[in-house]
């Protein structure tokens, strides 16, 4: 069977899920031994327009990365987007929360003209993919399984668990123990619970999942009183509704959050 | 049965030979969170802590590991299989009679056919050493009969002025304690034991208001969907109040290719079915696809379903999955909660 073709595209992102896919070393090298590499600006000088698979990071925020992402979907048979920028929106969004106008002039003050810029959006939002890597950067297991679905024509669904369930399979400590606000409960595992394995509470760089319950988080994390694993949060924190979308938002402003968007039981 | 005594020291001999002849699973102190027990593998017998007050995850994982390989494959015709299965023995330290009675319920879950070999396995690899505790507030095994549960332990051990009152429960535990030094134990050393389970009795304050037949009747009869519709509110459908219990079995298998995309492992990890996807089937059917379908499958299971088939729920009352849960879903409470509800429709009729 002829090997197949695949390319590295980058749009706006911190190019953080390319490097963290180089990190595989070896194991890398053992998985190209499937392909041929047609483009991969990290790794590679030159680049064919020839692929059948491409990995795009990054989230669209110019007018010109449309067309972009438009042709890469042309060109490709299998388009993968590659991180939580290019599946999900991530940090990207949050510029999503003041006007384009007003986001420009923060940060190029002067300067904002010379710039063109959109509400920010993940890729999935402008073409269909075939396969999506979540992550802040990817999980590096996720993307050898998603790379071996593609090689071998297999589907594969992002996991619907939260990060709960990996953190109680790996028997590390609740952070709410420890009085942290976590959002493990509502965010897609598939990271093997990376962060609260030091120690740290989940900040969501995954996604939501398919039907996160926010009003109970809000329930939750607003309550004056609770049992004993949170009430170190419920003393320390008392957040109003709005806090905890700020925190539930970092990673997922797009679209943007809010409770009545929130799929309940009833859905 | 017969009772012995043992000092700390001649305990400690006792757990320093194990230990010299083979692994040992039992509680220690989280390096990560002073205060915090866990079950593990322990480097030395002074990393066991016995009057440990609980756990996050059971010793059932010494059985029943969390993510567990159980063979490797080999594509072709025909296709290679080789089983993973280990059979050196170990012991399992620091038992709650609560979870005793978990690995009691386990064992007859995973005897039915199929059986399942692996948890058999595991079983039959295994000297378990029990030991009486003291309850929190989330404790309500007096509820469930299982305070005092013994089986299916080889020794078991309780607190006592003298030290430790040992007693032997089969002919393992009896192998065990051959050339270790030990008294003979003496009315006042029994007398202790059982004052140690009373105190431990007195301390229990949560307890359930109903009997575990009306209860399964009061699920039989059904009519509680606003009860289960608005814990479901609350309910993140984390799973963290199945991945936590002793009693749970359900798992979820997948295959992993290497790299040469024709051999691989096949793994099996701890399921929930309160997780969406528990119930999917082909075409993406989901027989319990909304929140409050799940919440109610909990309880029906644990209460109703497994009772009716093994004569006795599946749960023992360690309070793993109240504690655990984030959302502050309380197994005792809601029992107690739907118990109420049913008798005030009742009084109402
Ligand atoms: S630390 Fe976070 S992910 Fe882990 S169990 Fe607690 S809430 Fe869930
Ligand atoms: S634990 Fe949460 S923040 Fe950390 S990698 Fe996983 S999804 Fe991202
Ligand atoms: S632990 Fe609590 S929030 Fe999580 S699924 Fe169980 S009841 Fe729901
Ligand atoms: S059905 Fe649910 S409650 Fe029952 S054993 Fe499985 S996971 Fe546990
Ligand atoms: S249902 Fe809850 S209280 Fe009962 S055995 Fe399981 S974890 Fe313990």
């Amino acid at each position: 069977m002829k090997k197949k073709r695949i390319a590295f595209f980058d749009f706006a992102c911190c190019e953080g899920c390319q490097l963290s896919v180089l990190q595989l070393d070896e194991k890398l090298l053992d998985l190209l031994d499937h392909v041929e590499v047609a483009a991969w600006r990290e790794v590679m000088t030159g680049e064919s327009d020839q692929y059948d698979v491409a990995f795009c990071e990054g989230s669209i925020t110019r007018e010109t990365d449309i067309h972009r992402i438009q042709n890469i979907r042309q060109t490709a048979d299998i388009v993968v987007s590659l991180g939580s920028c290019a599946s999900i929106g991530c940090h990207n969004a949050l510029k999503n929360r003041w006007p384009t106008k007003k986001a420009l002039e923060i940060v190029y003050g002067e300067q904002a003209k010379h710039f063109d810029s959109i509400p920010a959006r993940p890729i999935t939002a402008v073409v269909d993919v075939d396969y999506q890597v979540l992550g802040c950067p990817v999980s590096l297991t996720e993307f050898e399984a998603v790379f071996k679905c593609i090689l071998t024509g297999q589907a594969y669904d992002p996991p619907n668990e939260p990060v709960c369930v990996e953190c109680k399979r790996n028997d590390y400590l609740c952070v709410f123990e420890k009085g942290q606000i976590c959002l493990g409960p509502v965010t897609r595992c598939g990271c093997n619970a990376i962060c609260t394995a030091f120690g740290e509470p989940c900040h969501g760089c995954r996604g939501l999942l398919d039907q996160p319950n926010l009003e109970a988080a809000a329930t939750v994390l607003t309550a004056d009183h609770l049992h004993k694993i949170m009430d170190a949060v419920a003393h320390q924190y008392q957040l109003t509704r709005e806090e905890v979308l700020d925190k539930f938002s970092l990673y997922n402003n797009w679209p943007e959050l809010t409770f009545e968007e929130d799929d309940t039981h009833d859905t | 049965m017969q009772s012995f005594v043992l000092s700390s020291e001649q305990l400690n001999v006792l757990f320093e030979t194990l230990m010299a002849k083979m692994p040992m699973m039992g509680p220690k102190q989280r390096s990560d969170q002073p205060g915090f027990y866990h079950f593990d593998w322990l480097k030395s017998p002074g990393e066991l802590v016995l009057h440990y007050t609980t756990t996050t995850i059971p010793p059932k994982k010494a059985f029943f590991p969390p993510v567990e390989t159980m063979f490797s494959f080999k594509l072709g015709d025909p296709p290679e299989l080789t089983h993973i299965i280990e059979d050196t023995p170990f012991v399992l330290a620091g038992v709650h009679p609560c979870d005793l009675a978990a690995i009691k319920a386990l064992d007859d879950a995973y005897s039915v056919p199929p059986a399942d070999k692996r948890w058999l396995a595991n079983r039959r690899r295994a000297i378990i050493i029990g030991s009486d505790c003291l309850p929190d507030e989330y404790c309500f095994c007096t509820s469930m009969n299982t305070a005092d549960a013994r089986l299916p332990c080889d020794l078991f051990l309780t607190p006592i002025d003298r030290g430790w009152l040992c007693e032997v429960h089969t002919d393992a535990g009896k192998n065990v304690l051959k050339n270790i030094q030990k008294d003979t134990a003496q009315k006042k050393d029994i007398e202790d034991a059982s004052q140690w389970r009373l105190q431990k009795a007195e301390k229990i304050s949560t307890k359930l208001n109903i009997n575990f037949e009306a209860f399964a009747k009061i699920l039989e009869a059904g009519g509680l969907t606003p009860i289960w519709k608005e814990i479901a509110d609350r309910c993140y459908s984390c799973g963290s109040c199945n991945t936590t219990c002793p009693t749970c079995f359900c798992f979820n298998k997948y295959d992993e290719f290497d790299t040469t995309l024709t051999s691989g492992i096949r793994k099996r990890v701890w399921d929930s079915c309160q997780l969406p996807e528990f119930a999917m089937v082909a075409g993406e059917h989901n027989f319990r696809g909304e929140r409050w379908e799940r919440v109610k499958h909990r309880w029906h299971r644990k209460f109703l379903y497994l009772f009716r088939q093994f004569k006795r729920p599946y749960c023992t009352g360690c309070g793993r999955c109240s504690r655990a849960c984030t959302a502050d879903i309380n197994m005792a409470d809601v029992i107690n909660q739907l118990a109420a509800a049913s008798e005030k429709e009742r009084s109402h009729a």
